[in-house]
């Protein structure tokens, strides 16, 4: 059993789900272009990570091995639906920006990775724990990524100008491949820092 | 049948039945404050179009009230559907082809002070959807709002920003008797001409389309009530 500060602090770094792990990279590219988008879209899939982690656990001696994916995707799926409804009626502006990405949130490789690989295997407080590890470290990402974009594409943070009006606003960083290029550099920082290489 | 897989089914089953049923508590108890999000959502939209400087008493704001009111929202939004419902009147109107649509009209005192009506069209990757507001003479264009469109962020998506929509105010669709075809600009509008606005740059194509569905939606306003109106 690993020790408790290793399961969530593991994630955040070492075994990033993002830079390392090289899991939920669609929706890292699609919602960072603001900080408010990425805040929100950190909380939706911590909270989903949590949930469906702790939930499968708690049932994972019961599930039948032939539907354990089927139930676990029924888990995640109704987690998320839930997730998406509580947007809808009390971050409405929020949620029309993030669209069709708080549904895609069940096709999260993080999710369903964490509760086949984790939770399927571990018990409830330690699942929980390793949910929020992986949703903290999947929000970092996120959170440094929509930084930059929204600094350097709109001059903007949280929507407040922070650069000069004559700052003429970086296309790149406004549109998806900006977003490749941000993980980029921080996949090479952080493997320079850790070194931490894949064999190759 | 074998005892395992029965106990399957059973399992199935009862996960199906406890997810679906939260799922529709949760739905049932919410529906009522997201409908009227998406109400509130909507009449925010004609509002800006209808007018960026009327106040719920009538008067003229300043500059940051607009900025509260309309653009941060910052205004208890619970207000805005009494206030729609105060002050703007909505009536169907038939449009040529068959088509039916909704004139906005904006009040006060029994006077008219602004109209509003909705345009949608292709720009780039998707429909823009919109809301032209005009003066009482039916001509100038008194505020606009882009919104619910899936143009490129930065580019054609600068469509839904203030600075582009700012354009549009005082600009004219109809002079001297006929619809004036209206033009966004590559870039910087040049000449600068009362119906001619910037364009974003990078965003020939939502820019285009835009400016087709504006003048189209305008001219089958014009001849299906516009000029009955002004004539008047």
């Amino acid at each position: 059993m690993p020790a408790i500060n290793k399961i969530v602090l593991d994630p955040l770094s070492d075994n990033n789900p993002i830079t390392v792990q090289m899991l939920g990279i669609c929706s890292a590219l699609a919602v960072t272009a603001q900080l408010p988008t990425a805040f929100t879209m950190s909380i939706a899939v911590t909270l989903v990570l949590c949930g469906s982690n702790t939930i499968i656990s708690l049932l994972r001696n019961v599930i039948p091995p032939k539907i354990r994916m089927i139930v676990q995707m029924v888990v995640i799926a109704s987690l998320v639906i839930l997730v998406d409804q509580c947007l809808k009626a009390f971050a409405y502006e929020i949620s029309k920006q993030l669209s069709v990405f708080v549904g895609l949130i069940i096709t999260n490789c993080i999710v369903m990775g964490r509760a086949e690989a984790f939770a399927m295997a571990n018990p409830p407080k330690e699942s929980f724990l390793d949910g929020l590890g992986n949703g903290l470290g999947y929000s970092a990402i996120l959170i440094i990524v929509a930084f930059v974009r929204e600094l350097l594409g709109a001059g903007s943070l949280f929507g407040k100008q922070v650069l000069p009006d004559s700052y003429p606003g970086n296309g790149l960083m406004v549109i998806a491949p900006g977003a490749f290029v941000i993980i980029g550099l921080l996949i090479w920082l952080q493997r320079s820092i850790t070194k931490k290489y894949e064999e190759a | 049948m074998q005892k395992d897989d029965i106990q399957t089914i059973r399992f199935a089953l009862i996960i199906c039945l406890i997810c679906s049923m939260a799922l529709a508590g949760v739905q049932g108890s919410l529906r009522g404050i997201q409908e009227r999000n998406k109400q509130i959502d909507q009449q925010i939209n004609v509002l800006k179009a209808l007018s960026p400087d009327f106040a719920p008493d009538g008067t003229a704001l300043t500059e940051e009230q607009i900025d509260l009111w309309f653009i941060q929202g910052k205004v208890p939004k619970d207000k805005i559907p009494a206030y729609f419902e105060t002050y703007v009147s909505q009536d169907e109107v038939s449009l040529p082809k068959g088509k039916t649509s909704i004139l906005y009209t904006l009040k006060k005192d029994d006077q008219v002070v602004s109209y509003a009506f909705p345009a949608e069209g292709k720009g780039l990757w998707s429909t823009v959807h919109s809301y032209i507001g005009l003066e009482s003479d039916l001509a100038t264009i008194r505020g606009i709002t882009f919104f619910d469109h899936g143009e490129t962020p930065g580019l054609g998506g600068e469509c839904s920003k203030p600075w582009f929509q700012e354009n549009f105010r005082g600009k004219k669709l109809w002079e001297d008797g006929e619809p004036l075809k209206f033009e966004i600009a590559k870039g910087k509008a040049d000449p600068v001409t009362d119906h001619k606005v910037d364009g974003m740059s990078g965003a020939t194509i939502t820019g285009n389309g835009i400016q087709k569905f504006m003048n189209k939606t305008f001219q089958a306003y014009d001849q299906a009530v516009f000029e009955e109106k002004r004539a008047m």
